[in-house]
């Protein structure tokens, strides 16, 4: 909402500037967003008359002009535009000047001529958003004279966010009664105009029969009006005040809602017919409102109508064939105080919002309802004719929200703030509206009735902590108890230190993409109000969305990448839905490249499960890879479930290269993930004291068929080996010349120990011999 | 007699400076050894002349044996020196040969990091953990009671239309009358770790720190529909606002690791009363003015107040009892404003490189 400083002072004699005024308005609790100042925004923009005017030597469209601007020689410009001529008074920034959009003016020469200043439209002026030709004076300007001045362009014009509690400083006068009471300055309320009314003109016949949602309701007929643009000073204050002027009558309404807060609506009374009824909508009635839409209302909304039908969502929107336009001859001019809540209800459910049903959802003050009535009639009688008539009342605007009372302890208030209240924050609360009488510590509060938002001891704790300043509290430390230290996640921290990057993407992906690696089993959740089809499923993998951070690094040149990811899926489940933390990788391109010590390197699936094993392994705990070919989305023969003791806690593979290629990547890509919830807790290492005696280490090299396990191998290694087994590992893979087709030679290692000798040659060979039997029976696998 | 001895010790002289000269003129340890053996050895130049003392009289050959032995000294001494100086000059070769690039790049360890939103809740909580506050967590696809009326935001309150919501689609709340939603802010978690810790410890104090996810149906420059907070909140017997403003002076400190100036202005949230926005003096110019401050001097970061009684009510604490603060904090505003990060966006691209600069593996 935008506020010209000129309405403040015209409530209240404020002396201070436009930036004391903001610092001011923001201690009071209304956020200033910004500080236009129109005035000095184009100071050294000053009225010249075109004494002369020729065409550019070597432009068709420039031409030079001679302009007197005041000053004993006459001045030389370059000018663009094209509609004005000799004799012509237009706005000239002189050298030296900044125009509001950033635009410095130096003496030039443009294609050989001199051009001493610039000739403005409105638009480099800053008062609209867009001009064509140069902004042409009227006659009567003085020569030389400040166009600010000339035009009497605001001082400053004040660009607030009025938080939701204050309806009665959504417009001028409630703010500069703030002001005033801060300042402990006068404020000049609106007197009561004077309206002569005719018996002539009908009262209307008003039957409210919503006399809950809606306790006060004043209309009014005025014939005979001829509806013309509104003044020029009017619309120039409403274009001021971010508001497009309309036609005359809008135009005054929506001057006085924005200068007195009061919200009015006028109908085209000639497309009245009837008796005007406040009540409750039909289920179904029909409606079409003045944005174009066409609305079918429900049982509850509170609609003003005549015989033939709603003419307006009450204090929302008005119909669309009732609304004022330049033939309107007739108006009926509608007041009142609508129920804030029924306002706000029916405005969401029509995704509605009008400056109207802003100010009526916050609470308007009550004790307006009628003066801004009266106001608007003598306004548009002096503006625009017509004939008045009497007022039509329904409602006591006096009982609205009147009597509010708040007892309660000073020292509540003061225990609450963490300060003493002075006894004279009572008089600025006072200035402000508020009945306070004090007794000791007892506080006895007559909340006014435009303050819809005081009715408890705290909410007047907020009005002594504004008055008095939120500086004025101490910064002190609160008693806090010692806490449990809470173990930090390590999960992630663990993921990285294994030299994967950490992303954070957004937990809603495509339903295509969810597709990929999930079923459509019906547990999708979906949002009603997605912000687009990509982002519109809760993920249940994490995998989408690292292949799309994939995408977008290797679309940016980057050889490889190695990301984590934790965050949760979700789904729905018996008990509703589900939120499970995960942990996902994604291995991709090189891991390693070309270097004076190596050659690059591609990341394959032992990469990925490398990364795994070690996670788990700082955990205390081990993963047995199971190979499973039914993992959706992941390619058969190179993936696998991950299980913890006997529990699928992951899953692990690469990406089928269709899916990958979805994603605009060629190179095998290999995923993992692992569902945090269902990981056992990790366990704490246990000591076992060091061997004393060397161990023996011993090779052996089989020829296996190709498809033998080596999870398989190992075990039986170690059943065969027996206990002095320690280590047991593949240390060499070939299939290469010598290794007869279908074949493959793995030399396994294996280390024994014992804890309590030196062993012997006989150890070894015992366990070889073993070892080599047990490969011969278990996989005819001959030694090598 | 005397020249006998005299013709010896000549002898003796120049083999002396002859093994000297040839010592000296050795280029290995192996010449040297040869040298040895030469001279010094039995068969040696050495051991020829001593062969020469048997044909002096008794009482010459001590003399020249004198001789015979000083020469040796000085010839062992001098073998000695040479094999020393020969091993340094060998060491200075093999050092010479062995000399590297090190301006080589080392071999590169695989470089993981945190995200940098990571570091800040880690930063955040553990703040908040070491000056007592207890961290929770609560689900993020919420019901409307815990994300909005609990905190005292009925149905028709205004204030429910700043949080632009996303709902979830075909999914409604335990008693089947309201669809579900992602919260919009962490403070349904005040609700849930209230409720949750009055079933357990019957009444305050509490103080409380939670970091989650947050949604908002809002995406453009400056919004992203997911982004992170902390939310923070203690509740006992007379707490105050002095208390909101000394956590956060001390919290926003500890942050940004400098003693940051702090304001409270007055706003309006619906569940707390009175409300604030904090500010803090601008990290960027020392509160001098700047593009960043937009030349106040001050930089709003977050959302403050008493909580409302009726939050407290909602879970049946008593507000005439105990008082509360609370605050919410936006994780992602404030690392861009300690680590200089000018673009919200950057956080969900997960562009490497930008990670790998703003990456910290803690």
């Amino acid at each position: 909402m935008k506020i010209p400083f000129s309405w403040l002072k015209a409530y209240v004699p404020l002396t201070s500037t436009p930036e004391q005024i903001a610092a001011d308005l923001v201690r009071l609790g209304h956020e200033v967003e910004g500080v236009e100042l129109p005035r000095a925004g184009v100071k050294g923009v000053r009225v010249g008359l075109i004494l002369s005017k020729r065409p550019h030597p070597d432009a068709d469209k420039l031409s030079l002009l001679q302009l007197d601007i005041g000053e004993a020689e006459p001045l030389a410009i370059v000018c663009g535009a094209s509609n004005m001529g000799e004799g012509d008074k237009v706005p000239v920034a002189t050298i030296g000047t900044s125009l509001p959009n950033g635009l410095k003016i130096k003496k030039g020469k443009i294609r050989g001529e001199t051009s001493c200043g610039m000739c403005c439209s409105e638009t480099e002026l800053g008062l609209a958003e867009d001009a064509s030709g140069l902004l042409i004076l009227p006659a009567d300007a003085p020569v030389g004279m400040e166009v600010g001045e000339f035009l009497a362009l605001e001082e400053a014009v004040f660009d607030l966010s009025i938080t939701p509690n204050r309806g009665d400083c959504m417009n001028a006068r409630g703010l500069a009664r703030d002001l005033a009471a801060d300042a402990g300055l006068p404020f000049t309320d609106v007197v009561q105009a004077d309206v002569v009314t005719s018996a002539d003109v009908v009262a209307p016949v008003v039957a409210v029969a919503a006399g809950e949602d809606c306790p006060v309701y004043l209309a009014r007929r005025i014939d005979g009006v001829k509806v013309t643009d509104s003044p020029a000073w009017m619309q120039a204050a409403l274009l001021m005040a971010g508001m497009r002027p309309v036609n005359g009558i809008v135009d005054v309404l929506n001057y006085l809602m924005l200068t007195m807060g009061q919200p009015m609506h006028a109908f085209d009374a000639d497309c009245l017919a009837g008796d005007v009824s406040v009540r409750t909508a039909n289920d179904g009635e029909p409606f079409a409102a003045l944005d174009g839409r066409n609305l079918s209302l429900r049982a509850g909304d509170l609609v003003v109508s005549d015989a033939n039908g709603v003419l307006a969502l009450a204090g929302i929107m008005g119909s669309l064939p009732s609304g004022v336009t330049d033939q309107t001859v007739n108006i009926m001019l509608e007041s009142a105080f609508f129920r804030p809540a029924r306002i706000s209800e029916t405005r969401r459910s029509y995704a509605m919002v009008s400056e109207a049903s802003m100010r009526f959802e916050r609470g308007v003050d009550p004790l307006m309802v009628a003066v801004a009535m009266n106001q608007a009639t003598a306004m548009i009688c002096d503006l625009y004719g017509g004939v008045a008539g009497a007022v039509t009342a329904c409602g006591d605007a006096a009982a609205v929200n009147a009597g509010v009372e708040v007892h309660c302890r000073i020292s509540r208030i003061e225990s609450r703030l963490g300060i003493t209240i002075p006894p004279a924050t009572d008089e600025v609360l006072a200035r402000m509206g508020f009945g306070i009488s004090r007794q000791d510590d007892q506080l006895h509060v007559v909340v006014p009735p435009f303050r819809h938002d005081i009715s408890i001891p705290e909410d007047l704790s907020e009005e002594y902590a504004r008055v008095i300043g939120f500086d004025a509290i101490p910064a002190i430390l609160p008693p806090l108890a010692a806490t449990m230290p809470v173990q930090k996640s390590r999960f992630i921290h663990d993921a990285v230190a294994g030299g994967f990057l950490q992303v954070v993407s957004y937990a809603f992906i495509s339903a295509d993409e969810q597709r990929l690696f999930v079923a459509d089993d019906g547990m999708d959740i979906a949002l009603a109000n997605p912000i687009s089809d990509a982002m519109s499923v809760m993920r249940r993998s994490a995998w989408p969305g690292l292949l799309n951070v994939a995408r977008h690094n290797l679309n940016r040149q980057q050889p490889g990448v190695a990301l984590v990811e934790q965050g949760r899926t979700y789904a729905r489940s018996d008990r509703g839905h589900d939120e499970n933390s995960v942990l996902a990788w994604l291995v991709t391109g090189e891991m390693e490249q070309d270097e004076w010590y190596g050659t690059a390197r591609s990341a394959d699936f032992f990469d990925l499960k490398g990364a795994v094993e070690a996670w788990l392994s700082v955990r205390g705990l081990s993963g047995r890879f199971v190979a499973d070919d039914a993992i959706q989305g992941l390619q058969a023969g190179q993936s696998a479930k991950i299980l913890v003791g006997r529990s699928e806690v992951g899953r692990i593979g690469r990406v089928d290269a269709d899916i990958a290629a979805r994603f605009d990547i060629d190179a095998p890509v290999f995923v993992a993930e692992m569902a945090l919830d269902l990981l056992p807790a990790a366990k704490p290492a246990k000591f076992a004291p060091l061997p004393e005696f060397p161990g023996v280490e011993r090779d052996l090299v089989f020829l296996f068929e190709r498809g033998c396990s080596s999870d398989a191998i190992l075990d039986a290694v170690r059943s065969a080996a027996g206990k002095l087994l320690t280590e047991a590992r593949i240390f060499d893979l070939y299939d290469g010349k010598g290794v007869p087709d279908g074949k493959v030679s793995l030399g396994i290692r294996f280390v024994l120990q014992d804890g309590s000798r030196t062993l012997t040659q006989e150890d070894s060979d015992a366990a070889s011999t073993a070892i080599i039997a047990a490969m011969q029976k278990r996989f005819d696998a001959p030694l090598r | 007699m005397m020249s006998e001895i005299d013709a010896l010790k000549v002898q003796l002289e120049s083999l002396q400076s002859e093994a000297l000269a040839a010592f000296a003129a050795a280029e290995n340890p192996a010449a040297l050894q040869q040298l040895r053996v030469h001279y010094l050895g039995k068969k040696g130049a050495l051991t020829e002349v001593l062969k020469g003392v048997g044909r002096l009289p008794p009482e010459a050959r001590p003399v020249i044996g004198q001789y015979v032995n000083d020469t040796k000294a000085v010839l062992a001494g001098a073998l000695e020196r040479g094999e020393a100086e020969l091993a340094v000059r060998a060491k200075a070769i093999r050092i010479q040969a062995e000399r590297i690039d090190i301006t080589l790049p080392g071999r590169k360890a695989a470089a993981g990091g945190l995200h940098p939103v990571q570091q800040g809740l880690d930063e955040m909580t553990e703040i908040f953990s070491q000056m007592g506050f207890a961290i929770a967590e609560g689900p993020e696809i919420e019901d409307e009671f815990h994300n909005f009326d609990a905190l005292n935001i009925p149905p028709e309150h205004p204030a429910r239309a700043m949080h632009d919501t996303f709902f979830i689609k075909d999914m409604l709340n335990e008693a089947g009358t309201e669809p579900m939603l992602l919260r919009t802010h962490t403070s349904p978690v005040q609700i849930r770790a209230m409720k949750r810790f009055l079933s357990e410890s019957g009444e305050p104090p509490l103080a409380v720190v939670a970091p989650g996810r947050v949604y908002r149906c809002d995406y453009d420059v400056t919004h992203s529909p997911m982004f992170h907070q902390v939310e923070v909140f203690k509740v006992d017997r007379n707490v105050s606002m002095a208390h909101l403003k000394g956590v956060l002076r001390h919290f926003l400190s500890a942050y940004f690791e400098k003693d940051v100036g702090i304001r409270l202005r007055p706003h309006y949230f619906p569940f707390t009363e009175p409300s604030a926005e904090v500010d803090i003096s601008c990290v960027f110019c020392a509160s001098k003015g700047c593009r960043i401050c937009k030349g106040s001097g001050w930089i709003e970061v977050l959302g403050s107040g008493m909580i409302h009684p009726n939050v407290l009510r909602a879970v049946g604490i008593d507000s005439s009892e105990f008082s509360g603060f609370a605050f919410g904090l936006g994780v992602e505003r404030l690392v861009m404003l300690k680590q200089g990060i000018p673009d919200l966006r950057l956080f969900f691209e997960n562009d490497v490189r930008f990670l790998r600069k703003m990456g910290g593996t803690r």
